[in-house]
């Protein structure tokens, strides 16, 4: 008996070896936790299709939500996905660290290259033009509305749609008659984290401000401290000390927090991102028919929105085989720039996927210019919308308007959001904070940080 | 044969020697290594000398951590060191319910650690729904600036490792105090001596050597601190109480830059032998 369990597995053995010869394996990262039914569903069908395209590949189910904690050691083990998810920070980061593999090849084989976004290409990819990830969606920083608190503070039109504010002034007016009327803070501000610099770019750029910029012979410079930054600063200063309408502890919230405070009604209004609308909704219970997006409020500069995409990337140790059926797989999903059956058929399990869920189904930012993919896209959303398009109306026209979108600040951005913070910090907890002061700080420290760095 | 006897213990010590090497040792010398070169993750790249620490040290965040630190360190003097002692005394000299109080006194140190932090971030709370806040409410006073203030955030964060750690800390008084030969007592007792005698000129002398080693026990410890400031606080406000351990965090799992995480880590240890070598110093000068 024993001798035939023997055999029997050395005979198992060798098979598992011999097949794993030449044989193509797709690991899985971007595959929905188990809990996630509708999104797994979804999956399972992008998987059938898969398989009819790509027979021979055998897919590992391996879901990994990026963590900058696990994510080193993997990656030196050499276990990371062949593809995966992460966040818009990261690119440049695991580019730098040779912790991702390049998929030029593989993206000019498909004739993607072209069709990619190229404000969202240039964030993929490094020094050289070496492009190491593909867009799963593109995002532009925009203003979440609660509709249910302008409700009950009786901010809405003759059609019943929210009075959303169109300038920073009116943003802190508005906030004062909800923060009144209802007990609700009227705008979530971040300041626990870099999250909190990151919208604060933004609110800067709409007072005026550039906060990072380059001289002829290429040295960069800090500008934290202009008349416009401090003018921005002096306002969010303002929005605590003056007309004290923010969260009770802005430096604990955090951008999961943020979506908490909105989605729940403890909060108004919130600096959030169109690929962020399952948050407030499905994450925290507000009705799908509850939330609103407009465009951020124009301030005295002018009214940009922050700009950027989330990424795929692939495992550094991938082969090109791996990282072509990963490339396969996005297509099945309708995240590549190709229209085919699949994918027509992926689009709609999406959108039938965020129903279930209580997402809205609203337009994606275009990270992909196929014209044909964007058109069917559109088509699939109009016919399984769950929302008022009216709701989304402001936010779509405002990132259309020329000159609207903005990438983030050029040059280390998440140093620029670390020393911003701190600032946010100080100017939130302290009613005697002096903002020109710790403006100029914060420009000395980020001008050190580049002179030792992209200055060097 | 004697180094048939030999064999064998090493033979015992060889799992845990193996272990050594393979958790402590290596990773030590890993980071000093690391910590003068420039790497990709954990591949090193090239040499670079000392460019990592003259990196790390001309950052902004740098010397407020390093005074975070030493504010830390004293604060976690002031209100952690002597308090074991006493809550120790008071058990041993307690006459009745002395296992309650024990039990007692250990039990937040059963609390996961994640859970007491989060715990007293809700307690010190500057909104009115903290805890400290709901009960100065009753009491008719305004919510009040905690962990948000600058200046008071560090001794709060001690306060917190304080719940903690000083339960168990004075369990080991204890048993220093339960193994002071009872002939002492009954001899101070005999010679008329009250309380504050028996614990001046009994039990504090006899504690000494045990609470020499504790001090630099802590001392270690809290120079190491992280968790508590990464979740209270990350760090703030304004840098308030961002502490070294942090900065190294930051590298390592921000910036994926593990070089200049090992660059601080070293000189935090830099820094903690030195402490150590001075204390030993002094304390052996002071017994001759």
């Amino acid at each position: 008996m024993k001798k035939l369990v023997a055999v029997l597995l050395v005979i198992m053995l060798s098979l598992t070896a011999f097949s794993a010869l030449g044989e193509t394996v797709l690991k899985l990262g971007i595959y929905p936790e188990d809990v996630d039914t509708a999104a797994l569903e979804a999956h399972e069908f992008f998987l059938a299709e898969f398989a009819k395209a790509l027979p021979d590949v055998t897919v590992e189910k391996a879901h990994y939500k990026y963590a900058v904690d696990t994510f080193v050691a993997m990656a030196e083990a050499g276990t990371v996905p062949t593809i995966f998810e992460t966040w818009f920070t990261e690119p440049q980061k695991l580019i730098r660290g040779g912790f991702v593999a390049d998929i030029t090849d593989e993206l000019n084989e498909l004739g993607w290259t072209d069709k990619m976004n190229p404000t969202i290409r240039s964030l993929l990819s490094d020094a050289n033009g070496r492009i190491y990830g593909v867009p799963r969606d593109g995002y532009a920083l925009g203003l979440m509305i609660n509709a249910e608190v302008f409700e009950d503070a009786g901010l809405v039109d003759a059609d019943g749609l929210p009075l959303y504010p169109k300038t920073w002034d009116e943003l802190a007016q508005t906030a004062v008659k909800i923060k009144e009327a209802t007990g609700s803070a009227g705008l979530v501000l971040l300041a626990k984290d870099n999250a909190g610099g990151w919208h604060f770019s933004n609110i800067a750029w709409n007072f005026g401000a550039t906060l990072e910029s380059q001289d002829e012979t290429g040295k960069w410079h800090a500008n934290l401290n202009s008349p416009e930054a401090v003018a921005a600063m002096q306002y969010v200063k303002d929005l605590k000390w003056k007309y004290d309408v923010l969260t009770a502890d802005p430096t604990s919230e955090d951008w999961g927090t943020g979506f908490t405070q909105l989605g729940t009604g403890a909060a108004a209004m919130y600096i959030a991102a169109n690929d962020a609308v399952s948050q407030p909704t499905t994450n925290n219970g507000l009705p799908v028919d509850k939330l609103m997006m407009a465009g951020l409020p124009a301030g005295p500069g002018g009214q940009y929105s922050l700009f950027g995409g989330t990424p795929y990337m692939f495992a550094a140790n991938a082969t090109p085989e791996a990282i072509k059926a990963a490339l396969k797989y996005l297509e099945t999903m309708g995240k590549a720039p190709v229209l085919s059956d699949p994918a027509k058929a992926g689009l709609v399990a999406d959108a039938k996927a965020r129903q279930t869920n209580g997402t809205p189904v609203i337009n994606e930012f275009p990270s992909w210019t196929d014209a044909d993919l964007i058109a069917a896209r559109q088509a699939v959303v109009a016919e399984y919308s769950n929302v008022d398009t009216r709701m989304f109306q402001n936010y779509f026209d405002t990132v259309a308007k020329e000159g609207n979108l903005r990438m983030e600040e050029p040059v280390n951005a998440q140093d620029l959001y670390a020393e911003l913070t701190k600032v946010l910090q100080a100017v939130v907890t302290d009613q005697n904070a002096d903002v020109q002061a710790l403006m100029d700080t914060a420009n000395t420290n980020l001008q050190q940080i580049l002179d030792d760095t992209v200055n060097k | 044969m004697r180094w048939q006897r030999d064999l064998a213990s090493w033979a015992v010590m060889l799992p845990g020697l193996v272990l050594f090497a393979f958790f402590i040792w290596q990773p030590l010398l890993e980071a000093i290594r690391l910590s003068l070169y420039e790497a990709n993750g954990t591949r090193v790249v090239r040499f670079v000398g000392l460019d990592n620490y003259r990196f790390v040290l001309t950052q902004p965040d740098f010397w407020p951590a390093v005074g975070n630190t030493f504010l830390y360190l004293l604060w976690s003097l002031i209100i952690g060191f002597l308090l074991p002692i006493v809550m120790a005394i008071f058990i041993h000299e307690s006459t009745r319910g002395k296992s309650l109080y024990r039990t007692a006194v250990y039990l937040p140190n059963i609390v996961p650690s994640l859970a007491t932090v989060f715990l007293w971030r809700y307690i010190f709370k500057s909104d009115a729904y903290g805890g400290m806040n709901m009960l100065l409410g009753m009491l008719g006073v305004a919510p009040q600036n905690w962990l948000n203030d600058a200046g008071r955030v560090i001794p709060l964060i001690v306060v917190t490792m304080t719940w903690k750690g000083a339960g168990a800390t004075s369990l080991l008084y204890l048993a220093g105090l339960q193994g002071i030969s009872p002939e002492l007592y009954e001899a101070a007792v005999i010679d008329g001596a009250n309380v504050r005698q028996r614990i001046f000129h009994v039990a504090l002398p006899q504690l000494y050597n045990l609470a020499r080693t504790l001090l630099i026990l802590q001392v270690i410890a809290v120079f190491q601190i992280l968790y508590e400031p990464l979740v209270m606080t990350n760090g703030g406000p304004n840098n308030a109480s961002v502490s070294l351990m942090q900065l190294v965090f930051r590298y390592a799992f921000e910036k994926f830059d593990y070089s200049r995480a090992s660059a601080i880590s070293v000189l935090i240890s830099i820094v903690l032998i030195t402490l150590t070598l001075v204390y030993n110093k002094v304390n052996r000068e002071q017994d001759m």
